[in-house]
């Protein structure tokens, strides 16, 4: 039934992010969307009158600012444009791709710009996320997003010490990927000789769940500027084309963790997408995967899923560097959701930095060789996942 | 001694009796230690007991202490100082925790005062050249020296020649004119705390020789920069509130029929018309089926476990505002009778902490007085 | 161009305090509902995969409110995205996914629950910025004063048409079977209602009110299955003001104007006046319907007080559900409205139907004083 043949192409023109921190003291939310708005219409080359349509989002409950694309709008530059806020929670940059690409393709509108943003310095993101359970039932015990239970079962399928070894040289890779990043929250210079020790001594948050292991509170927006294939053609030499997109949403309740566990919605997501646009061996098709990883123990685990591995494979090739920056798989070249977090943009970055991959414009963490096929996910809800696929050419 | 970010480890610890506030810590009895490691680092313990303070050096790791930071000597500084992220510095392992990790949370940002680099006579000394006034030094040539006694202290020369101004240690012979004092009345002159005329009619400081040129001296060079006068500059304000509005949550028949069984000790699900899953807790619709869910049915009250989170990390409880106390447990099972992919959660009894594993039976622990909410349910224990 | 059908709506009963329901069950009422009238199934194969939910964190107390949704949206296992100003512009939305070719169906679906929360107004009071607006105590009421004060000036806005307005309100929505406010009101009664927030009198505005909506959306092709009588949504637009209310002229209707502009052009409507015979507008306050209606082109910038007087809303068929004054939610309001002019286009609006409707334009706000306005074109 569903076509998903598009009206027409959409691709990414431009690209703004801020930097990413723990404190952004010195801007208040809207001074820190627009930060990243200057920057997105300074990489297209274009300016606010370009600009048709802006897709805000981000979390009321996280700052505590009920519908903040209003008061943003000072530094958003809706005004006097059309204008949606999509929030899905942790998914909420990816939707906005996923909007942005349906309001441009739909004809509607011919440049949109997407902006995900987070000042979570601003509210408890732990607490704020634990208001995502049923208030009557389960928000007295959730803890956020903070939960050891894919770690258990890591540690059970594989053993202690591999598991255990294997996200730390995850967490490592991925601090690796994020010194390199110049804009990334967290850089700590970690070293693979350091494993055991941090293996052992970072503090636990929850069981084998090690503050090492899980991703950054940060502050920080990201903005992308879509673009019809005409319009896009003109504003820029190099568009990024939006290929694709799937949303795997699950019931609200946690029942994940039964003694019969149901599909993840990443295997669905990647074995619903890779089918219908025809890839086989998505690790062998794609040259780059940011994936929305918020701890060492998901990013590892999902890797299978997303890349429809079997068993251990998804270890081997952790072990023999195949998702390094020069490996098979590159993922995460710009340090992943570990190195920086701020919620509603982290989804939004995931694609935004696949497409600077295939510009060739990622800075110091650029891959070696040609990028052509990009995916990046993103993650929220009670396990809830979003794929989406990027190209370089329009030759699908 | 080493410096870090202008401070020394050991200015931290030996003005932690100055920046103690007895009132922020009525009522608490704890012992922390420090191990901090590489140059001008060393071992101390500090107790702190109902609003009084022991700081004292060791030397040897600290024992007998509530909570140990194990830190290297910039790490320390740079974290004391707000020049590096203490999460940050938790998160790469540069900074490591053993014991109590609350107290750091709880008890120290109410028991002192936030402690700023002591500025050093010798910093001083060191800045006359950047400070030199080109402006002002046409023709003067003169050679001021400082004689600066007690810890801190020292002896320089700052010759003044043909506009330039070189500094060197050790008193020449040949000085213009030679200021004596303590190094801290020459901090406190040059920071503010003290004023010239003051210093100079109480005879805290002496001159030797050209009078004149002591005069002349002040404004060959601008004001030290205390950096206070900067950061006073760049404070930017924080508003701290905690938006509340009370709700009132509808429990429906569904949801509500679980809260009365509680009451009753009893547990009610529902089952699914089409698929007959069995969902704890009750649904209004089977998500898998998108049917309505009308059949009640009884399960439990025991459960079998299938995997647990133990939970250190101490966030808020949303619902209440009050952090919550750790280590707790999240037990996820499988009730009785209940889907096999349906899991529910409570807390564990912490007293099974230690033997806890997947597929033992729990059973609930049921408050006495019970009112058809969450709270009904103190916790689930192992079921021996 | 292709085209949008609306193939089904439902609506949930309004009422001032749904406490024997979680919202769950008010949006499973809307999902059975639409499924009886059309046979959607969310089959992984034939079925519905795209959903477009429309709720607020803030009103839900609620992080991730659509989580709380998934189920009764019938959306495990299947795409869902939150739009999460008002709902209509869920609508435009899911209208844009169908016409990008992403999907052929999509259902949605918003709920509010006013009666929730302590107060609306402490929920709205959230939407300022913490440093001066929010401490300032201003929230989406007494902003609404001041623009009702201005406008009444600009508009020679008297009393008695103002009452004119919540008397007609009720008379419609006394046949309308989903309001809230039905009993009806002399003129007297609502000028000298207690007032609320100076010169906003009770009676002058929306009651608190619960409510849930649902619709489905299909390409032309896809139509046909689930309904014999399409009603094409052939119009969208919306528009953002200035935040700061120094920075607006707070009667000059700027961001409705160019989202009215936006939704006429695409649906491809030169003088609406001469087109559109049904108008829904998001009226929280009396003085908000003759305003939007200027706005709209329906009635002469600066005559809102006479059009009340020459019958200008009869004419139009404006609010015939009773609008927002007959009390539908925040968040809803603007889906309410798509609702009673697709019933309407239907011809299946019952006791309040109207005769030979052809056109209709929905009309919806978010924000303060209208920062924020969302214009939406309907056609049989």
């Amino acid at each position: 039934m569903s076509t998903h043949k598009k009206n027409r192409h959409v691709g990414i023109v431009g690209i703004g992010q801020t930097e990413y921190s723990s404190h952004k003291e010195h801007q208040n939310q809207a001074e820190m969307v627009n930060e990243a708005v200057r920057n997105a219409l300074a990489d297209a080359k274009i300016t606010l009158d370009d600009i048709d349509c802006v897709v805000h989002g981000n979390m009321e409950l996280f700052e505590m600012v009920h519908q903040p694309d209003m008061w943003h709008s000072l530094g958003s530059g809706a005004h006097g444009k059309d204008q949606f806020r999509i929030t899905t929670g942790g998914t909420t940059g990816s939707s906005l791709v996923c909007t942005a690409d349906s309001l441009v393709a739909s004809g509607m509108y011919d440049v949109v710009m997407a902006i995900g943003l987070e000042k979570l310095q601003e509210g408890h993101t732990t607490g704020g996320i634990t208001n995502m359970a049923d208030p009557l039932w389960f928000r007295h015990l959730q803890t956020g997003a903070l939960t050891a239970t894919t770690a258990t079962l890591m540690i059970e399928e594989f053993g202690e010490e591999r598991a255990k070894k294997a996200a730390m040289k995850y967490r490592i890779l991925m601090d690796k990927h994020a010194c390199l990043n110049p804009r990334a929250h967290r850089r700590f210079g970690l070293e693979y000789d350091q494993m055991d020790d941090l293996m052992n001594t970072s503090p636990r948050l929850v069981g084998e769940l090690r503050l090492i292991h899980m991703c950054s509170q940060s502050d920080g927006a990201c903005a992308v500027i879509f673009a019809s294939e005409e319009k896009a053609k003109k504003l820029c030499k190099n568009p990024v084309w939006v290929r694709d997109h799937i949303t795997v949403h699950r019931e609200e309740t946690f029942n994940n963790f039964g003694i019969e566990r149901p599909e993840t919605t990443h295997h669905y997501a990647a074995r619903k997408l890779f089918e219908r646009n025809g890839i086989k061996n998505p690790v062998e098709y794609f040259d780059v995967f940011e994936m929305y990883d918020p701890s060492a123990w998901w990013g590892l685990d999902w890797l299978r899923d997303f890349l429809l591995l079997k068993n251990d494979e998804h270890l081997k090739m952790l072990e023999r560097g195949d998702f390094d920056l020069d490996g098979k798989i590159p993922i995460n070249p710009s340090g992943g959701v570990i190195a920086s977090n701020p919620i509603g943009a982290t989804a939004l970055l995931r694609p935004a930095e696949a497409a600077l991959q295939i510009r060739g414009d990622a800075g110091p963490q650029q891959i070696k060789k040609e990028v052509r096929h990009a995916l990046a996910s993103g993650f929220g809800g009670t396990l809830w996942t979003v794929l989406i696929m990027l190209e370089k050419y329009l030759d699908w | 001694m080493a410096e870090y970010f202008g401070a020394a480890v050991a200015d931290i610890f030996n003005t932690m009796e100055r920046r103690f506030i007895p009132e922020g810590t009525k009522g608490v009895d704890t012992v922390i230690g420090y191990n901090v490691s590489g140059e001008g680092g060393g071992y101390w313990r500090v107790t702190i007991k109902d609003g009084t303070i022991k700081v004292e050096k060791l030397d040897a790791a600290p024992t007998g202490c509530t909570v140990v930071l194990n830190a290297k000597a910039e790490t320390f500084v740079g974290v004391t100082l707000g020049k590096m992220d203490a999460g940050e510095a938790l998160s790469s392992g540069n900074l490591k925790v053993d014991g109590d990790i609350t107290v750091l949370i709880t008890v120290l940002p109410k028991a002192f005062n936030k402690f700023t680099p002591i500025v050093k006579a010798r910093t001083i000394v060191e800045s006359m050249k950047e400070r030199f006034r080109l402006d002002k030094a046409e023709g003067v040539t003169m050679k001021l020296g400082y004689d600066l006694a007690g810890e801190g202290g020292g002896k320089w020369t700052i010759a003044v020649k043909d506009k330039t101004c070189t500094l060197k240690e050790g008193l020449d012979s040949d000085c213009s004119v030679v200021l004596k004092m303590t190094a801290q009345t020459f901090v406190d002159l040059n920071t503010g705390k003290l004023d010239g005329a003051t210093a100079f009619t109480s005879g805290q400081v002496k001159i030797d020789g050209d009078i004149g040129a002591a005069g002349n001296s002040a404004k060959l060079f601008a004001k030290f920069d205390t950096g206070e006068e900067k950061a006073k500059g760049e404070e930017l304000i924080s508003l701290k509130c905690l938006p509340t509005i009370n709700q009132r949550y509808a429990t429906g028949p569904v949801m509500g029929k679980w809260f009365a069984g509680l009451k009753e000790k009893k547990f009610y699900a529902t089952r699914c018309p089409s698929c007959g899953r069995v969902q704890t807790p009750p649904r209004e619709i089977c998500a898998d089926c998108r049917v309505r869910s009308e059949e009640f049915v009884e399960v439990g009250p025991n459960a079998t476990v299938t995997i647990v989170d133990l939970v250190y990390y101490a966030s808020p409880d949303p619902l209440t505002g009050k952090i919550r106390e750790t280590p707790y447990a999240a037990v996820f099972m499988v009730m009785d009778g209940a889907g096999k992919d349906q899991s529910v959660s409570h807390f564990l009894n912490p007293k099974d902490f230690s033997r806890i594993k997947p597929g033992l039976k729990v059973r609930p622990v049921w408050a006495k007085e019970r009112t058809g909410n969450y709270e009904d349910l103190l916790c689930f224990e192992i079921d021996d | 161009m292709k085209r949008v059908a609306i193939c089904a709506v439902a609506q949930h009963k309004c009422e001032s305090n749904i406490w024997y329901k979680r919202f769950q069950a008010m949006l499973l009422d809307v999902l059975e509902d639409i499924q009886a009238q059309t046979g959607m199934t969310f089959d992984e194969d034939t079925g519905v995969h795209t959903i477009v939910s429309n709720s607020d964190d803030v009103f839900d107390a609620r992080t991730i409110s659509d989580n709380g949704m998934t189920d009764v949206l019938g959306a495990h296992y299947r795409e869902e995205e939150k739009a999460a100003q008002d709902g209509l512009n869920a609508l435009g939305y899911a209208m844009s996914i169908i016409l990008s070719g992403h999907a052929d169906a999509v259902y949605v679906a918003g709920h509010s629950k006013e009666s929730q929360s302590e107060s609306r107004n402490m929920c709205t009071n959230l939407a300022y910025d913490p440093f001066y607006g929010r401490p300032m105590g201003l929230d989406y009421l007494n902003v609404a004063a001041l623009q009702a004060r201005a406008y009444a000036e600009k508009s020679k806005l008297t009393r008695e048409q103002l009452a004119k307005v919540v008397v007609r309100a009720r008379q419609w929505a006394a046949r309308n079977p989903y309001a809230n406010a039905t009993a009806p009101v002399e003129l007297g009664e609502v000028m000298y209602s207690p007032v609320l927030c100076d010169p906003i009198r009770t009676l002058h505005a929306y009651p608190v009110s619960d409510g849930a909506v649902g619709f489905l959306l299909a390409s032309e092709e896809r139509a046909k299955e689930f309904t014999d009588t399409p009603v094409w949504m052939t119009g969208f637009g919306n528009c953002m003001d200035s935040y700061f209310l120094g920075d607006r002229d707070p009667v000059s209707n700027f961001a409705l104007k160019k989202a009215a502009e936006r939704a006429y052009k695409m649906a491809g409507i030169k003088n609406i006046k001469k087109s559109a015979n049904l108008v829904e507008v998001m009226d929280c306050y009396a003085y908000q319907q003759p305003m939007w209606l200027e706005g709209l082109g329906f009635c002469s910038d600066g005559k809102g007080g006479k059009f009340i007087d020459d019958h200008g809303p009869a004419q139009y068929n404006v609010n015939l559900s009773g609008g927002m004054l007959a009390g539908n939610p925040l968040i809803v309001g603007g889906l309410y409205r798509a609702a009673e002019i697709v019933l309407q286009l239907k011809g299946s609006a019952g006791e309040h139907q109207a005769s030979d409707v052809t056109c209709g334009v929905a009309q919806s706000t978010t924000g303060g004083a209208g920062q924020f306005h969302t214009v939406a074109v309907f056609e049989a």
